[in-house]
């Protein structure tokens, strides 16, 4: 494609303008996700070299460094101790007795199992006493991956502070060596509350995200890997394993037609996924926006009346106005009850049975939830718009509707730009909408061999949820549709940062 | 001339009153759909002739009959697990947000750039899939179905140093200079953090607080996850949710109603009450990203 | 990096003879004043000022009788119970000197205090400040853009350009001698004016030839050049505008001229005048040496005649822009 500079570009006409945008719009697409690749390529090789850069003053720390360094290299924290940093030795020393203890007593045994997930599944056995065959439980598939899991952080933790351990040793030399003093263990613990406050305000949160979000999800990641399940539950009923890139190959392979083609129903659920996002993210956006501007237009009264209105409705649980919709909108519900009363219909309309329906119920209440959120972000924006812009157009002679389409909307995207990506990536995970409205329903008989009964209003995250939940649990389904999400959500991300600073650049309101 | 500019005066100023009044009545529409729903569940919740859905709005006979009836049920226990459940969990939630979004705001180290990707990354995996194993894991340590109140608060607070976004955009508003002045006049960055920064903190806290009470107070997902079908330990929304399911429904929906105004009614007052900072919030949270 | 808020990216910082290097803000023992004034807007005007003194758990009474003290001396006793948006832009800034002031501080840093305010009230602050300092005859580090300010303030100047120091001196010393251009052009208003032309060596007499003319290097300049055995060549010149003088008549030494630009500033004339080869130059005239005759010609297009002394030049290298007689 042809490059224009600015001046020829400010010479096309307007249509050609528009073309050229367009067609660079989308040209710049692969090139986004091709610089993402070289970005991660290139931070490979950042990566390794840092490795290497690391091992290489490993060597030369220990090459160079006294008999107090080169002792810490085996007893941690032995340096520090003999430099007279008693508190930092000690805790370096602890770690390190911890550690090797753990691993002694626990850690080895995990990680020899962690290969097989297991050997021993339960069977029955002769009870002597009893005269008569019972259960005896082996292995534990689900613990071994878990603390195998486990036992990989430790060991990642152990090797950072080991590396810490000797870095601190140079350092503390080459302070020596320049004559100056060490920080005592009391200089140690003031810093915590000052130069080094954040490491004390970062411990909880980050802690907490390590738990509670890190290791399991490096745990879900490997269950993609195994055939775990309801059925093999890795302790009471059978072990399960790993299988390798199986559960990929069920998810994504074709199987020609037949009820248990899970490409196909994964292939409909995704697409209805993005279809989904994309008409709830931009009615709500534009919808709110129109709100927020008829609320805003000059000579509107009772202006903090209808505010008021809309956002008290976002206070009110969503489960229960989500629920309360729903049954409006059934069979039986007001809705049709009122129509019929009416005589507008003589037959309830199928709100929730029909898939077409469904969809754009779903979509329609959808707005009902969400204008409310957006003209409070509209009207933030609106406001923030620089009266002297409109005083301009005016003068230069602009109609309501071009102050609309070449000041108001470029500035709100200009402004939302970044929400509308969350917003984005939040509606394929909005669960609360989906699953308290339709709960999935109605059911896609074409997709019934598939596990969870899905719907044709079931998103990917609901489908999840259906999976985990069922009776079969297919857990390791559910994670590699939570992998796949996260494959869509990264793609998704990549490419409209890729592409977002030109359009940024153009646009420039600042 | 003068004729012609005054009839385009006049003109424009009967469009002007022509649009307004099409505004207002489309408002008043609006205002009418956004309400109805809650309208309407006031008045099932005061239906007592029957319990299953009907298709008229008003009562043939009113009464209280299905608060009283909410009594006879689990709802009170669910209700207070709620309750302790949101009260504590946006509390401690806050108190880790704002650790979280104040340093990445105010300190400059070595990692900042890397952890905030990283939690970026993190944040696009769906968080439902962490459930499983961490249902398992809260089972195994006793804090799933009857005891699923502190295995909540749990779960809830665990990893909402992720969700710093918005308090971190507010403190980046807070002049770093006044950090600087007070550590020049002798104060630890600790004392910055709580004799400066706080106190200007506070509309930021009372959002955070807000959204961290109003999540947990109407969260589905996760409590049904940890409750597991316990009764005594679930929430309103999970309880409730079974009120509605089809077997259940015919019995139970004016008392879901009353139930739901009665779950409503708080966080309705609350939120009237603190809307300014709810409002604050959210704009300038969607304004930053 | 003096305050210790950035890191030292190299050498050592002392205050009194002691290596702060490592040391944390708090333990510097220095006083600053922003440009912004960084007040703590939740706290009143007594507060603000207290906060540092309560930091070191000094006794209250102390406390009262060191704020109110510097409070008077600042003149913002009646306000000391207001908070800090109630407050004007001068009354903040006193309030941001106030709090430096109490501190008793070995240094005092002033980043662009100034800069925020209007031109009267900053000419009237600077007063204050050249008095303040005075009174507490401690170290000041005082930042700014204003060269009027640099002047009338230091003791001594440090003249910086994207992070690197030009020139160290006293004001004197930096008017008189400027190392490089850059400090030739920041000090003085209106900023000198630079011309390229040719030095031209003869025998031990220096001449320059701005426009054909040719004027000689005069007094101790002249003798700088010898010294430095500067050799014939291509060169800037420099001239302040108060070392011009105008004529209106031509003479010797003198260089046609075309006036475009004529501000009147009172006191004082600033010309804009052009030469044949399209230089500008800057003239500055005391009114009072004018007729009133004079000043009427003075009007765009009149024909003038420029020159200066030769012992009012500054020489400095095309290349490196560096002062050849530095």
């Amino acid at each position: 494609m042809k490059k224009y500079s600015d001046l020829e570009y400010l010479k096309l006409s307007k249509w050609e303008r528009f073309k050229y945008r367009f067609v660079s719009f989308f040209a710049s697409i692969p090139v986004a996700i091709w610089h993402a690749i070289l970005g991660i390529g290139g931070w490979f090789k950042k990566a390794g070299l840092a490795v290497a850069n690391e091992l290489k003053d490993i060597v030369q720390t220990f090459v160079n460094g006294d008999w107090k360094t080169k002792l810490s290299y085996l007893v941690m924290g032995f340096g520090s101790i003999a430099r007279g940093q008693v508190l930092r030795g000690l805790l370096f020393l602890i770690f390190e007795v911890v550690f090797i203890g753990y691993m002694v007593l626990y850690g080895v045994y995990w990680m020899s199992m962690l290969p097989s997930l297991g050997l021993i599944g339960p069977h029955k056995e002769y009870h002597e006493l009893l005269d008569t065959y019972v259960t005896v439980y082996g292995d534990n598939s689900f613990k071994i991956l878990l603390y195998g899991v486990l036992t990989m952080f430790f060991i990642v933790a152990f090797i950072f502070t080991w590396r810490l351990n000797v870095k601190q040793n140079k350092i503390s030399e080459e302070i020596l060596r320049s004559g100056k003093k060490l920080k005592s263990g009391k200089d140690d613990l003031r810093s915590l509350v000052d130069d080094q406050f954040h490491k004390t305000l970062l411990a909880l949160p980050l802690t907490g995200i390590l738990i509670f979000t890190v290791m399991p999800l490096v745990f879900m990641i490997l269950v993609a890997f195994t055939n775990y399940d309801g059925t093999h539950d890795g302790f009471s009923n059978n072990l399960f394993t790993w299988v390798g890139l199986e559960n990929f190959n069920t998810m994504l392979h074709w199987s020609g037609g037949g009820s248990t083609n899970y490409a196909a129903t994964f292939g409909e659920v995704l697409s209805w996924t993005l279809m989904w996002a994309f008409f709830a993210t931009f009615t709500n956006y534009f919808l709110g926006m129109a709100v927020a501007m008829m609320i805003n237009k000059k000579g509107i009264r009772l202006k903090k009346v209808w505010r008021t209105i809309l956002v008290t409705t976002i206070a009110i649980p969503q489960f229960i106005s989500l629920l309360y919709v729903s049954k409006m909108f059934a069979k039986n519900g007001i809705i049709n009850g009122l129509l019929m009363d009416w005589g507008w219909i003589t037959k309830a309309l199928p709100f929730w049975e029909d898939p077409t329906w469904a969809r754009i119920t779903v979509i329609a209440i959808n707005v009902w939830i969400g204008i409310p959120y957006l003209m409070l972000i509209a009207t933030g924006i609106l406001m923030n718009i620089p009266a002297d812009l409109y005083e301009s157009a005016k003068i230069d002679g602009a109609s309501g509707w071009q102050q609309y389409s070449k000041i108001t909307l470029p500035y709100m995207l200009f402004v939302t730009g970044p929400y509308l990506l969350t917003s984005f990536t939040g509606n394929i995970n909005n669960f609360n909408v989906i699953f308290l409205l339709t709960g999935g329903a109605p059911t896609n008989i074409n997709a019934s061999g598939a596990a969870g009964s899905v719907g044709y209003t079931d998103l990917l995250i609901t489908w999840l949820f259906k999976i985990t939940t069922g009776a079969e649990s297919k857990y390791y389904l559910a994670s590699v549709i939570g992998i796949l999400v996260f494959v869509i959500m990264a793609i998704f991300t990549l490419v409209v940062y890729g592409v977002l600073p030109s359009i940024k650049n153009e646009e420039d309101f600042q | 001339m003068e004729t012609k500019s005054m009839k385009q005066h006049m003109g424009m100023r009967t469009a002007n009153t022509i649009s307004n009044t099409i505004i207002h009545v489309l408002l008043v529409i609006i205002s009418v759909i956004w309400l109805i729903p809650f309208v309407c569940i006031v008045l099932q919740s005061l239906r007592v002739e029957s319990t299953w859905q009907v298709g008229y709005i008003l009562p043939k006979q009113w009464g209280l009959d299905n608060f009283r009836n909410l009594l006879n049920t689990n709802f009170p226990k669910w209700y207070l697990n709620t309750f302790i459940i949101a009260v504590v969990a946006a509390a401690l939630q806050t108190v880790i947000v704002l650790c979280m979004s104040y340093t990445l705001s105010r300190f400059r180290f070595k990692l900042r750039k890397p952890l905030m990707k990283f939690m970026l990354i993190l944040g696009l995996f769906p968080g439902m899939l962490t459930m499983i194993i961490l249902y398992r894991v809260l089972k195994d340590l006793g804090l799933t179905q009857a005891n699923a109140v502190p295995g909540l608060i749990l779960v809830y607070i665990a990893s909402s140093g992720m969700g710093y976004y918005v308090s971190k955009g507010f403190f980046d508003t807070i002049p770093k200079s006044l950090d600087e002045a007070a550590r020049i006049d002798g104060a630890t960055r600790a004392q910055v953090l709580w004799k400066i920064i706080l106190p200007l903190a506070g509309s930021i806290v009372i959002y955070t607080l807000l959204t961290g009470f109003m999540a947990p107070w109407g969260d589905y997902v996760f409590a049904s996850y940890i409750s597991f079908g316990n009764s005594s330990g679930m929430n309103v929304a999970v309880g409730m949710y079974n009120w509605l399911t089809p077997d259940q429904i015919n019995n139970n929906y004016t008392m879901f109603c009353a139930g739901g105004v009665v779950v409503a009614i708080p966080v309705v007052i609350l939120f009237m009450c603190l809307q300014k900072y709810y409002v604050e919030g959210v704009t300038g949270g969607a304004v930053k990203g | 990096m003096v305050a210790g808020l950035e890191e030292i990216s190299g050498g050592t910082v002392e205050i009194d003879g002691e290596v702060v290097n490592d040391l944390q803000p708090k333990d510097r023992n220095i006083a600053m004043v922003f440009q912004n004034y960084a007040l703590y807007p939740h706290m009143s005007v007594y507060d603000n000022i207290a906060f540092s003194l309560r930091l070191q758990k000094m006794p209250e009474d102390v406390i009262y009788s060191k704020v109110t003290n510097a409070a008077e001396i600042l003149g913002i006793t009646d306000y000391l119970m207001r908070k800090p948006r109630a407050l004007s832009g001068g009354q903040r800034q006193r309030v941001a000197i106030g709090r430096a002031m109490v501190r008793d501080s070995k240094v005092f840093l002033m980043d662009e205090p100034l800069s925020n305010l209007d031109a009267k009230l900053r000419n009237q602050m600077r007063a204050e400040i050249i008095l303040l300092r005075q009174k507490l005859n401690t170290t000041f580090i005082y930042v700014t853009h204003d060269q009027t300010e640099a002047m009338t303030l230091g003791d001594r100047i440090v003249i910086m350009k994207d992070g690197y120091i030009q020139q160290v001196g006293t004001p004197a010393e930096v008017f008189e001698m400027p190392t490089n251009l850059f400090v030739a052009e920041f000090i003085g208003a209106p900023k000198m004016n630079i011309v390229k032309t040719d030095l031209v060596k003869e025998g031990n007499r220096y001449f320059v030839t701005p426009c054909g003319a040719k004027i000689e290097v005069a007094g101790e300049k002249g003798d700088l050049l010898n010294e430095k055995n500067v050799k014939s060549g291509s060169i800037l010149l420099g001239v302040r505008p108060e070392h011009m003088k105008l004529t209106f008549e031509a003479g010797a030494d003198t260089i046609p001229a075309r006036l475009e630009v004529n501000e009147m500033m009172g006191s004082e004339l600033h010309l804009h005048v052009f030469t044949a080869d399209g230089t500008r130059w800057i003239v500055r005239v005391p009114t009072i040496d004018l007729t009133a005759q004079q000043r009427k010609s003075l009007t765009n297009g009149a024909q003038v005649y420029i020159t200066f002394e030769g012992k009012v030049m500054h020489f400095f290298d095309p290349e490196t822009e560096k002062n050849l007689i530095y």
